[in-house]
């Protein structure tokens, strides 16, 4: 199996590492800051990160640098940084890795991104479900504020810089930058329409830039060892560094690997992950998360980095990779995944908010043999009418599954279809959206 | 005034982390729940009076995040995995246990109100699973021999040394 | 809200080219050339949400559909709205939206009038391809007023955004997520509100719907009248719908009227009264010490035969007159031009006289206007506002809004000084919003005043004109507040020398400034000399003259304006002109051909003194009722006893009637066609709706029948010969329009006003109230209006009878600690004259040492109550009072 340089999980690695203040710095932790805080310009800090290609790691993988050359110029207000840590898209667990194993990591990150967007306060948004990593980070904060990295005056530069720790509450949506930011501001978490985009219009109407806990944690690796470096790492020039692939399903080791984009989801899957569990051959992958489309054996080769998942008609999203073996119903899997969509729709938009409810219980009728012959065009005009109809992406990923697994699995769908019994329908369990 | 009695302190350092009230809204929701065990009315109200909002403000985003409840829950609150990931690996069967183990179906709460029952989506922990969180803890890698000393602890002791520590998976020693 | 600039923006719509606006949405823009972009979200008065989706428009270089309700526009921009992808999108935007909607149209109101029906019909199929289960809400009882129906609902959100960005109520939750979200209060809680029905009329479909004519009709059915809102002086443009000669309900279409198409809890619930049961229906007369009924032309001339005898034992002055704010121009009109010339007395007056009159005669002293120099435009495009006694929410709710527009769209910077706490509660609270706001006891407003005007003179924000124009004003004011310590001034006030001069400072710096007067200064003694102060405060600032800027007493009746106007008052002819205006005598007579009568006229607490004495021998009443209104230790009942001959022109037998030797049966203002003049002095029609009930008639026939039966004809055809002659007659009924040039002030008024006109009675207007010392166990009793009662009627409407049928004594939670009184509990309220039980309800915006209690509910709290009358207005005073309260055990 090929070796990697890792960046973010190297520290951890380290036997013996406990992701405590001093651990971090023996390895060379807040160096980076040091090196930045008051000697080197904002402005240049943000060219470093354009320099060095690093994309959001979230799962849009919009281009950081550039996200925060959306900031207004010569704004004298406030200005907000937000982390996102609301990692809430199925298959995805690095975020929680990260933060729980290498707290003081992403705070660098933080105050990085902090210093070169000219913000002095920055929230962690932490989905609420992970009080584990929220009281490793605060601790980890009140250590570092304890050693002047966070607070007022950072380490004696005149630079302030606070980093607050906000709990979410349960809600999958507040993952979507605007709606996030919602959430923060006291409010159901439903999205905002863009533009404006929060860089302009964000946390208190004030221009905002929201980064995920990954693309944060690179930010000291960045500073410390030059953007070019960064830039040669994966597959550039688009899709630079390394990627957490969060690997779940039926492998034989699942887990958080951290490889240099490019490599080939077979080259994960069989060489990482130790290839199938069991004796039953590979079927299916989801290459980013719940909201990307599902893959085919014959995709093995295709290369994890932005661009080529995309080409194959997937998206690298979130990076958690999961992997289903043969024997595996894909109408189940699909259904499975629309009833997390269905349940985590915030109810904005409406053909979100009435269409998941609609595709899953066609999805479930579908799956319970009470399905009908024209259910699959009705399917596939309810996908297309919801895909690109709605204020965020959710409309987008909430078809994935569906879409995909038509495509390549329709067959299923038309045997469970033909032995559907006579078409009454089925009573469903329309379950609240809470319990 | 029961909220603010007791977390006098906790409340005023909280308003200190925003320029804007409302912020506080799910921090005091969150020590609300931590308090009671659910949120409610006389919370919602307290909460409101401190944000200086309306009830009905408070209660729409209450309503809105799965972890916040208006009824009273277990001792203990069982949530199950049941996203794809861990559905690939078993989690529809560990719910059957946890059904026959606490008599109880999800949703439920036990007539001793020590368990309650429930499905959840997604918690991340995929290469983990099956997996459930019971308040605060995670368990992970259930089996139900597993599930079985969980409860056995959690009855008799309040908690269980099997919950998941600071996650890393693999482990770096497994490796190479 | 995008502002709208002056700058333009060319695009294309539909091949068709617009200019509009920077800033316009695509959605308005299309609506400039006839394109209908269907949507439900999306409101004018809103903030786009871009939730529903329905609007998906093409734009060219962009990647996919856009919501035109979000999108501005841009230059060059080419808009498609009608291309196959588009209507596509309509179509399945909305199937999705269909395919909960229980299609319950037959049992629902909205049916008929409907935007889902009404696009259903245009881009849905016959059949629908949803064959699953429909997602079904547990009906839940919501409100006494207001339904819903949540299987209905779109969640477009409307109604949610409403409550908050336009009324500042935040009453309704959507509660759930995903498919289940449903509007609700709190909980399982019933809606406990302001109940202004903006949720009924903004909602797009029948989810909220008013409960007073549930499945009464259908909307076909209806017949609409466009008419003035009688509940306060904001005159609301309301469109009463009745379906054969039943009201069925009040709406007021968007950008209507002076409201803009906003109502408050009175307007839109408060229809009801017109048609109560108690309605008077029919002529009656005294006989043998009960009121009998008899047919018109008996009463008439019983009427007319017992005036004449009356008048000839006794001479024209024996006789006064008293009208209700609550009639129409042409009623008040007629009735002092009755009293006048069929009659011969110039003793009249109005229930302008509680207070409204002294907002207008200070107006005309200092500005020569009795109008506002403001216009509700002004008010929303404010710089800065002052209110001052006004707690606006319930006594003035439009304006209301305007002043909540202001701050909350435009940024406006908002002074109150009001015996208000900033606490958030079931109603807004205007406190809430301000940014310097001044919590004064009501006796004490005129000191917060004069606190400003000193933080003016004295933190260097004179007007630097003024210094040259009028020296000797600005060095006498100099010397007055200079006579006033801080200290003395926080004493009375409890403001703070700091938060007076920033809140001067805000309010002088401001480009604009509006300062709104409400009851809390027009009826509280030294009534004129405060709002004189306040212009003070205007003219010292440099707003005073400036466009957009002015002052703006709010009328507590609707037509406290037009009684005015139209002469109803002592010391007013038709104009209002001084009684003692020769020259307006003269015009007067030319129109009339006949002389005004040469005496003087007679104040309310005059009148009441002259019939105690005897001197008076006959009144009439026309929709007044001073028995209820004024307290019984004025002698009014027994003043009124002593008449030989009292008349009552009333829809109901009211206290003041049930004295009278004859009642009339009036028909109310939905029977009616005629004008109302608004506070901001905008003169608006009144139509018919419905027949007059029972053998009503309007105030003005029975004024003309009358005197035609006394050998003094007063003949007109209709309201509308009425007005003719008012327009003859008084300035400003020549124009009506949608937006009326208010009057500027008159420069040489003002002048005169600066050299000579403020000095007498400075001293008495730069002094400090000496604020009562009274125990520390006493709490200061006010009578306050409340929002879901005011004027003579809203007591009979059954509306609002639902949300408010009794007073409750209102009191701050630290007082009611005190006593150990908890909300809800029975209360006894004491003072030296007399005592009354009540229940207690505990509000955080009372403030401490403060209790209130609704006028309208307030009969028992008449013996606890003196009248001080205005030396000068003769006002009679009598909202405040000292009381102990204790638990009831």
């Amino acid at each position: 199996m090929a070796k990697y340089e890792k960046i973010l999980l190297a520290n951890m690695e380290q036997p013996g590492y406990t992701g405590s203040l001093a651990d971090y710095e023996r390895a060379g932790g807040y160096q980076a800051l040091k090196k930045i805080l008051g000697k080197v310009q904002p402005n240049e800090v943000t060219e470093t990160v354009k320099k060095s290609g690093l994309r959001g790691r979230g799962g849009a993988g919009f281009p950081t640098g550039v996200k925060w050359g959306f900031l207004p110029k010569d704004y004298r207000g406030p200005i907000y940084l937000c982390c996102n840590a609301d990692e809430s898209e199925p298959g995805t667990f690095k975020d929680r890795q990260l933060m729980e194993r290498d707290p003081h990591q992403m705070i660098e990150g933080c105050l990085i991104a902090c210093y070169a967007i000219r913000a002095e306060t920055c929230y962690v948004y932490i989905r609420g479900e992970y009080t584990l990593a929220t009281t490793i980070l605060e601790k980890a904060l009140t250590e570092a504020r304890r050693a002047g990295y966070v607070g007022q005056n950072v380490l004696g530069s005149g630079v302030n810089i606070e980093v607050w720790m906000h709990r979410g509450a349960g809600a999958y949506i507040c993952g979507e930058e605007t709606a996030l930011l919602e959430s923060l501001e006291g409010k159901r978490g439903l999205p905002r329409f863009k533009p404006p985009f929060p860089a302009v219009v964000g946390l208190y109407q004030k221009p905002t830039v929201v980064n995920n806990v990954e693309t944060l944690a690179n930010l000291p690796h960045i500073i410390n060892k030059g953007p070019e470096w960064f830039a040669s790492i994966g597959s550039p020039p688009k899709s630079t560094g390394t990627r957490i692939f969060c690997l779940s399903g039926h492998v034989k080791q699942p887990g958080n690997y951290e490889v240099p984009m490019g490599i080939t989801l077979r080259e994960l899957i069989f060489e990482h992950g130790g290839g199938m569990r069991s004796q039953k051959p590979l079927k299916a992958i989801i290459p980013g998360g719940a909201s990307a489309p599902f893959l085919t054996p014959d995709h093995l080769d295709v290369k994890l980095d932005f661009e080529a998942v995309a080409q194959a008609g997937s998206m690298l999203g979130s990076g958690g990779v999961t992997v289903m073996e043969e024997g595996t119903s894909m109408v189940w899997a699909a259904t499975r995944l629309m009833e997390f969509f269905y349940h985590e729709s915030c109810g904005k938009c409406s053909p979100c908010r009435e269409g998941s409810a609609w595709l899953v219980q066609t999805m479930r009728r579908i799956l319970a043999k009470r399905g009908r012959a024209d259910d699959l065009d009705t399917l596939t005009d309810l996908c297309k009418n919801i895909a690109g109809r709605t204020v965020c992406a959710f409309g987008d990923a909430e078809v994935a599954p569906i879409m995909s697994t038509l495509q390549y699995w329709r067959h299923e769908y038309e045997e469970l279809i033909e032995q559907a019994e006579a078409a009454n329908l089925v009573q469903i369990e329309m379950a609240g959206a809470k319990q | 005034m029961m909220l603010r009695e007791k977390y006098q302190n906790e409340i005023d350092e909280i308003l200190k982390h925003y320029p804007v009230r409302r912020s506080a809204m799910l921090p005091l929701l969150n020590l609300a729940q931590k308090e009671e065990g659910y949120i409610s009315e006389q919370a919602m109200k307290e909460i409101a009076a401190i944000l200086k909002l309306t009830p009905p403000q408070v209660y729409e985003v209450v309503t809105f995040y799965t972890m916040l409840s208006l009824k009273p829950r277990g001792t203990f609150h069982f949530q199950v995995c049941k996203s794809l990931m861990c559905a690939l690996v078993g989690s529809d069967d560990l719910v059957e246990w946890l059904k026959t183990r606490l008599s109880i179906k999800p949703g439920e709460t036990s007539s001793d109100r020590q368990f309650t029952l429930s499905q959840v989506e997604c918690l991340g922990s995929c290469a983990t699973g099956p997996m459930m969180q019971v308040n605060d803890d995670y368990y992970d890698r259930l089996t139900e021999d597993k599930v079985d000393r969980i409860l056995t602890d959690l009855k008799r002791d309040g908690t269980c040394p099997l919950k998941a520590k600071a996650f890393m998976c693999p482990q770096a020693e497994q490796k190479g | 809200m995008h502002e709208v600039t002056t700058e333009t923006i060319n695009l294309t719509i539909d091949g068709i080219a617009v200019t509009v606006p920077k800033g316009t949405l695509v959605i308005e823009a299309a609506r400039r050339v006839g394109v209908m972009i269907p949507h439900f979200c999306y409101h004018p008065k809103l903030t786009p949400d871009a939730n529903c989706r329905m609007c998906l428009v093409e734009i060219e270089k962009m990647p996919r559909l856009q919501t035109s309700c979000s999108t501005p526009v841009s230059e060059g921009m080419v808009v498609r709205t009608a291309t196959s992808v588009v209507n596509e999108s309509h179509k399945s935007v909305l199937e999705f939206i269909l395919a909960n909607h229980p299609l319950d149209c037959p049992v629902c109101d909205q049916g008929g009038r409907c935007d889902l029906q009404d696009y259903s019909h245009e881009y849905t199929p016959t059949t629908s391809r949803f064959i699953e289960i429909k997602r079904i809400f547990k009906k839940e009882y919501f409100s006494p007023l207001i339904e819903t129906q949540m299987n209905r609902c779109v969640q477009c959100l409307r109604c949610v955004r409403y409550c908050d960005q336009v009324m500042d109520v935040n009453a309704l939750a959507p509660s759930g997520r995903g498919t289940m979200t449903e509007i609700k209060h709190f909980g399982d809680h019933e809606l406990d509100c302001e109940f202004c029905g903006g949720c009924v009329q903004i909602c797009p479909v029948g989810a909220i719907t008013s409960r007073l004519s549930m499945y009464e009709f259908r909307p076909w059915m209806l017949k609409r009248a466009d008419t003035i809102c009688t509940y306060c002086g904001d005159g609301c443009q309301i469109t009463i719908q009745a379906k054969e000669n039943e009201l069925i309900e009040v709406n007021s279409a968007h950008g209507a009227g002076r409201n803009t198409g906003d109502l408050c809890a009175r307007g839109f619930f408060g229809y009801q009264m017109s048609t109560h049961p108690h309605r008077l229906t029919s002529p009656m007369i005294r006989r043998h010490g009960e009121l009998v009924a008899v047919p018109w032309e008996e009463a008439l001339e019983y009427l007319a035969e017992a005036c004449v005898k009356l008048k000839l034992a006794h001479g024209a002055q024996a006789f006064a007159g008293l009208a209700s704010s609550r009639c129409t121009n042409e009623d008040l009109y007629l009735f002092q031009k009755f009293m006048r010339l069929a009659i011969g007395s110039n003793k009249i007056d109005s229930s302008a006289r509680y207070g409204h009159i002294n907002a207008v005669r200070a107006l005309r002293r200092v500005q020569g206007t009795h109008r506002w120099a403001a216009t509700f435009e002004d008010i929303v495009r404010a710089g800065a506002l002052l209110l001052v006694g006004t707690n606006i929410t319930e006594t003035n709710p439009i304006t209301g809004l305007k002043v909540k527009e202001a701050i909350k769209k435009h940024g406006a910077t908002l002074v109150t000084v009001e015996s208000l706490e900033p606490a958030v509660g079931k109603l807004s609270n205007i406190a809430n919003l301000s940014t310097h706001h001044f919590s004064a006891f009501p006796g004490t407003y005129p000191d917060v005043v004069l606190g400003l005007i000193k933080a003016v003179i004295e933190g260097g924000h004179l007007n630097a004109d003024l210094a040259a124009r009028a020296p000797a004003y600005v060095q006498a004011l100099r010397d007055r507040v200079g006579a006033l310590t801080w200290s003395a001034i926080e004493s009375s006030t409890g403001a703070s020398e700091s938060a007076l001069k920033e809140a001067a400072q805000a309010f002088a710096q401001a480009p604009t400034a509006v300062i709104i007067l409400g009851q809390g200064v027009l009826r509280t003694p030294g009534a004129e000399g405060v709002t004189t102060n306040l212009l003070d405060l205007l003219i010292l600032t440099g707003h005073h003259g400036r466009s957009g800027c002015g002052i703006a007493p709010l009328a507590e009746e609707n037509n406290d304006q037009g009684a005015i106007e139209m002469g109803v008052a002592a010391e007013f002819l038709p104009g209002p002109y001084d009684i003692t205006d020769a020259a307006a005598r003269e015009r007067l007579a030319g129109v009339w051909k006949d002389e005004v009568p040469p005496s003087s006229g007679l104040t309310l607490m005059d009148m009441v003194d002259e019939a105690r004495l005897g001197k008076l021998k006959g009144m009439f009443v026309m929709g007044e009722n001073p028995v209820a209104s004024l307290p019984a230790s004025t002698g009014v009942t027994e003043a009124l006893q002593r008449l030989d001959l009292l008349v009552c022109q009333e829809l109901f037998l009211t206290e003041t009637a049930k004295l009278a030797h004859v009642v009339l049966p009036a028909s109310s203002y939905a029977e009616k066609d005629g004008t109302f003049t608004n506070s901001e002095g905008h003169v608006q029609q009144v139509r018919r709706a419905i027949d007059p009930v029972g053998d009503s008639r309007p105030d003005w026939e029975i004024l003309s029948a009358l005197s035609s039966l006394m050998g003094y004809p007063l003949e007109y055809g209709d309201a509308r010969e009425i007005f003719k002659e008012i327009r003859s007659t008084i300035p400003g009924y020549r124009l009506m329009g949608p937006a009326p040039q208010p009057p500027r002030p008159d420069g040489q008024v003002v002048d005169r006003y600066l050299q000579e006109g403020y000095a007498k009675d400075l001293a008495t207007r730069y002094r400090l109230s000496s604020s009562p010392s009274v125990g520390s166990d006493h709490l200061t009793l006010r009578l306050v209006q409340t929002l879901f009662h005011s004027g003579k009627l809203s007591t009979y409407a059954k509306g609002l009878l639902a949300v408010q049928d009794k007073g409750c004594l209102a009191m701050n939670p630290a007082d009611a600690d005190q006593r150990e009184i908890a909300a809800g509990q029975m209360v006894i309220v004491r003072n030296g004259q007399g005592e009354f039980r009540t229940q207690a309800t505990i509000l955080e915006r009372v403030p401490r040492g403060l209790v209130c209690f609704p006028e309208h509910f307030a009969a028992e709290v008449r013996p606890l109550l003196s009248a001080v009358v205005d030396p000068v207005t003769r006002s009679p005073y009598f909202l405040s009072t000292e009381v102990q309260v204790a638990k009831l055990d």
